[in-house]
């Protein structure tokens, strides 16, 4: 697959999806509130309450004539337990679902927080912080117009979580958004 | 040949001819083994443990069907404690002399992840790399194909046996199971 436009054409002509729409960078984020000790964090399936910075979704799909290629994951925590707080530096389990099908199985970003030496970019300057971390994608990997789709984040130290920590998940690509074309 | 070039062809050389139908991803796996020892054999039998010390989960030392990695980095960390929930990347001058074994193959030779190795081109903020880039275009873990690596943990200055707690990742692009058809 030769690159990341011509592979959402692909698959977007696959499923039928005719309108070639607006190119655009793409965006989609959720935030998840914590209860104290939540080890286990699910995003994009409850938007209720939420804000416009804490999510930018009302339902877990893309708009009928939206669509995504997802380049890059990033995690923010805002933890603040005592005495030792949370932290995205330790063991993470992350699973990526689109439709039925994962796309991304029992990855462990943490080797991307802070700078250990162990990240797996090769230019890697981070941001050296244990709450805060991005990771690049090897492949593209689609969100298609009208599928559901949703990701789960599980922590090693969740014991740590404490009542009303957040953890952000932000999905960041290139996209197409609605375009008519015409006038209405 | 890009990465997944190289998949498809070894795929199709071991006749796994629906692999170029499977999901691609971005993987890795990693196993640590938080007792201080001279010696680990990663992989082999993390069926047994669980996370946080490995993500293997049930199907240990293989992919499933269909399922695949292909190896492009690999690299070796220090659990800080019995839990292997906290680990970090260098302590002191560490280095890990290896091999990893797919099969009945031994793919990667007495190689060493050397302490501050790869300053060349690898930039990870101050932070000496405990990670080694695989030249090429990396090494393929079939499916159902049991894989491990064996490590020796020294002292890159000395060039001495240095006993540690280790654990070690493989990340690179893979493949995981897409049936492309209903069941």
């Amino acid at each position: 697959m030769a690159n990341q436009v011509q592979k959402l054409s692909y698959v977007d002509a696959k499923l039928g999806v005719s309108l070639p729409g607006q190119q655009t960078t793409r965006v989609i984020y959720d935030s998840v509130n914590a209860g104290a000790g939540q080890g286990f964090f699910e995003f994009f399936t409850n938007f209720a309450g939420k804000n416009e910075f804490q999510t930018n979704l009302q339902t877990n799909k893309l708009d009928s004539a939206e669509s995504m290629v997802i380049k890059s994951i990033q995690i923010i925590g805002n933890f603040a337990g005592t005495p030792t707080p949370a932290s995205l530096a330790n063991h993470l389990n992350l699973n990526v679902t689109v439709g039925n099908q994962l796309v991304i199985k029992d990855f462990d970003p943490s080797f991307n927080a802070s700078t250990r030496g162990l990240a797996f970019d090769r230019l890697h300057s981070g941001a050296n912080l244990a709450n805060n971390l991005e990771l690049r994608l090897l492949t593209d990997i689609v969100i298609p117009p009208q599928v559901n789709f949703k990701a789960t984040l599980q922590l090693s130290d969740g014991a740590n979580v404490a009542i009303n920590d957040d953890i952000t998940i932000i999905f960041k690509g290139y996209g197409r958004i609605f375009s008519a074309g015409n006038s209405f | 040949m890009s990465a997944q070039d190289k998949m498809l062809h070894v795929a199709n050389r071991l006749g796994l001819t629906s692999l170029k139908d499977m999901q691609g991803t971005t993987r890795m796996v990693y196993d640590s083994i938080p007792t201080v020892a001279n010696t680990f054999t990663f992989f082999k039998g993390a069926s047994q443990r669980a996370f946080p010390l490995t993500n293997v989960g049930a199907n240990g030392n293989q992919f499933q069907v269909d399922e695949a990695l292909l190896v492009e980095k690999i690299a070796f960390f220090i659990p800080s404690d019995a839990t292997g929930v906290t680990y970090v990347g260098t302590n002191g001058f560490q280095a890990v002399k290896f091999d990893l074994v797919i099969g009945n193959k031994t793919v990667i030779k007495d190689a060493t992840c050397e302490a501050a190795g790869e300053q060349a081109f690898y930039n990870d903020g101050n932070a000496p790399s405990f990670v080694i880039d695989l030249e090429g275009v990396g090494i393929l873990i079939p499916p159902q194909v049991e894989y491990y690596v064996v490590a020796k943990p020294f002292n890159g200055i000395t060039r001495e046996a240095s006993a540690q707690r280790l654990g070690c990742y493989l990340f690179g692009t893979g493949a995981l199971l897409n049936f492309n058809t209903t069941i």
